[in-house]
C-alpha cells in the first residue's frame, strides 16, 4: 500500500488510527488496522483487490461526520478515506450538472458554482464538513429536502469500485439510463455496494427570492398542527422546521438569534422560488399560522435576520452541549399529521426514563430529531438513553414512519430494522447485497445484524469546539 | 397448458377469472399469445399464482392497462398473463401528510381524479392515463411532461409492495416522505419491467394542486430556433413544469401551421405564473418566435394529451418510435440529423423532445416496409450513442425488432443486473427475456 500511496498515504500507528475510530455518532468505537488514502478511482480500485486478495474487510469514509457508525470498521481491516479525492471535474452550467470526486465538502460545491448562480440543493447541516461521498453513502437530507428532495433526487451517476474492485459507470449524465436503477439502489446503501469515485449531480439556478419567517407558539400541538395548516393551504415550503422550548433557551443561552425563551415552540419556514408572488405566499403562511393560534409572527426582514433565525437552528446542538455533558439525537420519521401524538409520546417515554429531551426537527417532513440529555459520568444513565431511543423509533414505527430519515442505519439500528421490516423484506435486502458484495467484506456488520463485529460502546459525544462556537453542527 | 394446472389456478382465482385459448387474444405480445391470462382479486391470490407459476417453472408476465406490453424484447414464450386490473382500490388517502397508498391495478386518471377531490395530484403525467395503470407505470418508468420539473416515479414513490418469484411480499420505502432505513427497493423495482416482482401496492408522495395551469404555444420557423428558445429558458430564473420541443412534423398534428415550438407549461399562483407568461414572451421574442398562444382548460389538456399521444403507435402508418436519451444542449442538431437520416431511408420522422432532461421521442412513418425502419433506427441509434446517450426502441413490429435490439448493449453493469435478477427470481419466471441484456 505504501508503495501505491507512498508513506504519507497509510496510517497503521494506533496512535494515528484512533482518529478513525468512531464518526459523528462516538458511542460506538471500532479500530482499523490500516487507514489509507488513495488519490485516484485506480487507487481505490487496487485497495480494494488487495483486500479481496488478503480476504480482510475494508470500509470507505468521507469526513466522519455519520451519525450511525456507519463507516466504522467494525472487523478491523482497511478505512479508506476519500479526503484526498476532492475535486470538482468538471461543471455543465448549460446542461446544469456537475462531476465531483467524493472527497468534495458538500458546501464547497455550492461554493465553486455560486458565482454562475447556481448551488447544489441537498443540504444537510454538517454541510460545512461532510462530503458529497459520504451524502451518497447515507443519501443524506437536510433541511430544504422537504421541497428539493434528498441526496438520490440529485444524482445522475456514479463511477463505482464494485466490492471486488471493478471500476465501472453506473448511470451517467444522461437521464432514464436502461435496466436497472443501479444509482437509485447504490445510493442509501451506507457503502455496502462498493465506493463511489465519481459522482455526477444536478446543480440548481438559485432562486429569485426566498423569504423566511419564524412563527412562535405558546403550544406545541398549535406549531404541529401550523405545519399541517400550511401543507393543507397548498403551499410547498422550501424548508419548515421546528424548534422546542429547551432547544431555544439552550441557543439563547449560546448565540442569542432572537428566539423567545418563553415560547413553547417556534417554526422557522422557509418559501424561495420567483419573486412574483412571494408576498402573497408568505402571507398564506402568515395567515395558517395565526389561525393555528400563534403568538407572534415575523418575517426576516433582511438578509442579516435570515442567517441569525438559521444560526439558531443549526447551531442548537452545539447548544445543548453548553446545558448537558452529553446527548444522543435519534432520527425517527412519521407522517406529518402524526406530530402532536407523537411528540407527546415522546416527551413521555423520556421522562418516565428520568431524562430531559430537547426537539428541532424538520416538522414540514415529520423527520424528528429528539435530542436526549445524559451524562454518561452517572452509572447506568447510557443504558436508559438506549432504551428511551428504542422505544421513540418504536412509537415512529407503530404510527406508519420509519426508524431513520437521513442518518442511516449503520451499527446503532440494526436491531431495530424488524420494527419496520418483515423477514421477507429483509431477505430481499440480503439478497440484493449478495449481488453486490458476495464476500461481504465491503463495510461489514452494517443495516444488518452481524455476529462478527467487534466493537467499542462507550463514553458518548462530546461536542467539537466549532460546535460549540455555533459555527458547524453534526446534523 | 395441462388441464390440472388450469384447475388448480381457476380455484385460486375462481373459474370466471381464468381466460384460456381465444378469450386470451387480447393479451398477445409480440406475436404470441399466452397460455392462460388469470385475474387475480387479491394480492394473496396474486401470491399463489405466482407460487405455483414458480413451481411449475411457468413465465409470468404481469399486465395493467396494457399501454406499454410492446416494450421490450420479442419474448420465447408467454406462459402466464397476471392482469391486475382487479386489484384497483385506493387503500390510504391522507391528505395532510400529503400521501396516497393504492393498489397496483388502479388505472392512473381514476386515482387523479379523486386526489383532485381534496386538492391535490400525484405529479406525474404519463401517456394514455385513461387506461395505464399505476402498476405498469411504475414497471416501465412512464413519465410525461411534468417531470421537467416534478421529477419521475423514482422521484415520487415512496414505498412499494412487490410479490416476488416466491410469492412472498416484500414491501420497500414505507409510507412516509423521508426514509433512509434499508435498502432504496423501490427504486429498484421502478423500470424494471416486471422481471424481479410483481407490483401490488405502491404509496406516493403528492402535491397541492396549482391555482392556475397554463400552457405557452411559442412558435417558431425551424426546429433550431426553438432549441434556442428552450436553452434561453432553461438559463432564465424562469421555473416551467413542463418543457417540450415539439418539431415541425409533430407540430402538424398537434395544431395546423408552419413550423416547430416551444410547449411550457407554466403553474402555481396567479402572480407568478403571469409572470412567467410575460417573461417569456420577452425572451423568445429576439430568438425568432413567430407567434405565442396561452392556453387554458380543455384545450390546454388536449394539446397536453396530443403531445403524449405523438410517441404512440395507433394512429396512421406509425412505423416505429424510438426514445433517446441525451444532454439538453445537443437535442436540436440531433433532432435535425435524425429527421435528416429519416429523409435519406424515404421515411418521414415526428419527433418531440423533454427539453430539459435530454430524452426524445421519435416516431417514423411513411412505409411499412421493415427495410428503411431498420436501417434508420439503426442509423439513430449511432447518432444517439454516439453522442453518449442511449436510445431505446420504444414501439416496432415484431419484423424490425428481430433486426433491431431493443435495448443497447448494457456494457459491464449487466453483470450486476444479472446478479440481482438471478438472485430475486432464481427460476427465471418473471416476464423473462424482454428486459436489457436478454434478462
Amino acid at each position: 500500500m505504501e508503495a501505491l500511496l507512498g508513506a504519507g498515504g497509510v496510517l497503521s500507528d494506533p496512535d494515528e488510527l484512533m482518529v478513525y475510530e468512531s464518526d459523528g455518532l462516538t458511542l460506538f468505537r471500532a479500530l482499523a488496522d490500516f487507514v489509507v488514502f488513495p488519490r485516484t478511482a485506480e487507487d481505490v480500485s487496487l485497495l480494494v483487490r488487495l483486500a479481496n486478495r488478503e480476504g480482510i474487510p475494508f470500509v470507505a469514509r468521507g469526513a466522519g461526520t455519520g451519525l450511525s457508525g456507519g463507516c466504522l470498521p467494525t472487523e478491523g481491516g482497511l478505512v479508506i478515506s476519500l479526503m484526498r479525492m476532492n475535486r470538482v471535474l468538471e461543471v455543465d452550467y448549460e446542461n446544469q450538472m456537475a462531476v465531483v470526486e467524493p472527497g468534495l465538502v458538500n458546501l464547497h460545491l455550492s461554493w465553486a458554482v455560486g458565482p454562475q448562480g447556481f448551488y447544489y440543493a441537498p443540504d444537510p447541516s454538517s454541510q460545512q464538513a461532510c462530503t458529497i461521498g459520504g451524502n451518497i453513502a447515507n443519501n443524506s437530507g437536510g433541511p430544504h429536502t422537504l421541497k428539493y428532495g434528498v441526496t438520490t433526487n440529485h444524482v445522475l451517476g456514479l463511477e463505482v469500485v464494485l466490492p471486488d474492485g471493478e471500476l465501472m459507470w453506473i448511470g451517467g449524465k444522461t437521464r432514464d439510463a436502461q435496466g436497472y436503477d443501479l444509482v437509485g439502489l447504490f445510493v442509501g446503501s451506507e457503502g455496502t455496494f462498493g465506493i463511489a469515485t465519481k459522482i455526477v449531480v444536478r446543480i440548481l439556478k438559485k432562486p429569485q427570492a426566498v423569504k423566511t419567517v419564524l412563527a412562535v407558539f405558546d403550544q406545541v400541538d398549535q406549531a404541529s398542527e401550523a405545519v399541517s395548516a400550511i401543507i393543507a393551504r397548498g403551499l410547498v415550503p422550501a424548508a419548515m422546521e421546528m424548534i422546542d422550548q429547551l432547544t431555544i433557551e439552550a441557543v439563547e443561552d449560546a448565540f442569542g438569534c432572537g428566539y423567545p425563551r418563553d415560547a413553547a415552540a417556534a417554526l422557522l419556514i422557509e418559501l424561495d422560488g420567483l419573486a412574483a408572488g412571494m408576498e402573497a405566499q408568505a402571507e398564506r403562511v402568515v395567515q395558517a399560522c395565526r389561525d393555528c393560534g400563534a403568538r407572534d409572527v415575523r418575517a426576516a426582514r433582511d438578509e442579516a435576520e435570515r442567517a441569525l433565525l438559521w444560526k439558531g437552528r443549526k447551531s442548537a446542538f452545539g447548544a445543548y452541549g453548553r446545558i448537558s455533558p452529553a446527548y444522543m439525537v435519534m432520527d425517527g420519521v412519521i407522517p406529518r399529521t402524526k406530530l402532536p401524538y407523537v411528540l407527546g409520546r415522546v416527551n413521555a417515554i423520556v421522562a418516565a426514563h428520568g431524562l430531559r429531551v430537547g426537539n428541532v426537527f424538520h416538522a414540514g417532513d415529520g423527520n424528528l430529531h429528539p435530542n436526549i440529555l445524559y451524562d454518561p459520568r452517572n452509572p447506568g444513565e447510557e443504558a436508559r438513553v438506549v432504551a428511551a431511543g428504542a422505544e421513540i423509533l418504536k412509537v415512529c414505527a407503530e404510527v406508519g414512519g420509519s426508524i431513520s430519515g437521513e442518518h442511516g442505519i449503520g451499527l446503532e439500528k440494526v436491531d431495530y430494522m424488524p420494527f419496520i421490516f418483515s423477514e421477507a423484506d429483509l431477505a430481499c435486502m440480503h439478497r440484493v447485497k449478495d449481488a453486490f458484495n458476495p464476500t461481504g467484506l465491503c463495510n461489514p456488520g452494517k443495516i444488518f445484524p452481524s455476529n462478527k463485529a467487534c466493537v467499542e460502546v462507550g463514553p458518548a459525544y462530546r461536542p467539537h469546539p466549532i460546535e460549540e462556537k455555533g459555527l458547524a453542527q453534526r446534523f | 397448458m395441462p388441464s390440472g394446472l388450469l384447475d388448480q389456478l381457476r380455484r385460486i382465482v375462481g373459474a370466471p377469472h381464468v381466460l384460456t385459448g381465444v378469450e386470451c387474444s387480447p393479451y398477445v405480445v409480440d406475436g404470441h399469445a399466452p397460455e392462460a391470462a388469470v385475474f387475480p382479486g387479491t394480492r394473496e391470490q396474486v401470491a399463489a399464482v405466482v407460487t405455483l407459476a414458480a413451481e411449475q417453472g411457468l413465465p409470468v408476465t404481469p399486465w395493467g392497462g396494457g399501454t406499454k406490453m410492446w416494450i421490450g424484447s420479442p419474448p420465447n414464450r408467454i406462459g402466464l398473463v397476471l392482469a391486475l386490473k382487479r386489484l384497483d382500490r385506493i387503500l390510504e388517502h391522507e391528505p395532510g401528510d400529503l400521501t396516497v397508498t393504492v393498489e397496483a391495478g388502479l388505472t392512473f386518471d381514476r386515482l387523479q381524479v379523486e386526489l383532485g377531490k381534496r386538492g391535490q395530484w400525484l405529479s406525474l403525467d404519463p401517456a394514455a392515463s385513461d387506461r395505464a395503470t399505476v402498476g405498469g407505470i411504475l414497471a416501465s418508468d412512464a413519465s410525461g411532461p411534468r417531470r421537467h420539473l416534478y421529477g419521475t416515479a423514482r422521484d415520487l414513490v415512496i414505498g412499494l409492495t412487490v410479490i416476488g418469484a416466491d410469492g412472498r411480499a416484500v414491501r420497500g420505502g414505507g409510507k412516509v416522505v423521508k426514509n433512509v432505513a434499508g435498502y432504496d427497493l423501490p427504486k429498484l423495482y421502478i423500470g424494471s419491467f416486471g422481471t424481479l416482482g410483481i407490483l401490488v401496492e405502491a404509496t406516493f408522495k403528492l402535491r397541492p394542486r396549482a391555482d392556475v395551469d397554463r400552457l405557452v404555444v411559442a412558435r417558431f420557423d425551424r426546429l433550431k430556433d426553438a432549441g434556442q428558445g428552450a436553452r434561453a429558458v432553461l438559463g432564465s430564473d424562469l421555473i416551467p413544469s413542463a418543457l417540450e420541443l415539439v418539431d415541425d412534423q409533430a407540430l402538424e398534428r398537434l395544431s395546423p401551421g408552419a413550423g416547430a415550438a416551444l410547449l411550457v407549461g407554466l403553474d402555481g399562483i396567479a402572480p407568478q405564473v403571469e409572470w412567467q407568461v410575460a417573461e417569456l414572451e420577452r425572451l423568445l421574442a429576439p430568438l425568432g418566435l413567430r407567434e405565442s398562444r396561452v392556453l387554458d382548460g380543455e384545450l390546454r389538456d388536449e394539446t397536453w394529451r396530443g403531445c403524449a399521444a405523438l410517441g404512440r403507435p395507433g394512429h396512421d402508418a406509425v412505423a416505429a418510435v424510438m426514445k433517446w436519451a441525451v444532454l439538453p444542449t445537443q437535442l436540436a442538431e440531433l433532432m435535425d440529423e435524425g429527421a435528416s437520416a429519416a429523409q435519406r431511408n424515404g421515411l418521414r420522422a415526428e419527433m418531440t423532445a423533454h427539453a430539459g432532461v435530454g430524452i426524445v421521442t421519435a416516431s417514423l412513418s411513411g412505409s411499412a416496409d421493415p427495410g428503411p425502419v431498420v436501417a434508420t433506427l439503426t442509423d439513430w441509434r449511432d447518432l444517439v450513442v454516439g453522442a453518449n446517450g442511449h436510445a431505446t426502441v420504444a414501439w416496432a413490429p415484431l419484423a424490425v425488432k428481430e433486426r433491431v435490439p431493443v435495448w443497447d448493449d448494457p456494457g459491464p453493469t449487466l453483470r450486476l443486473m444479472k446478479g440481482i435478477k438471478e438472485r430475486l427470481d432464481p427460476s427465471g419466471i418473471l416476464n423473462p427475456g424482454r428486459f436489457v441484456g436478454g434478462i
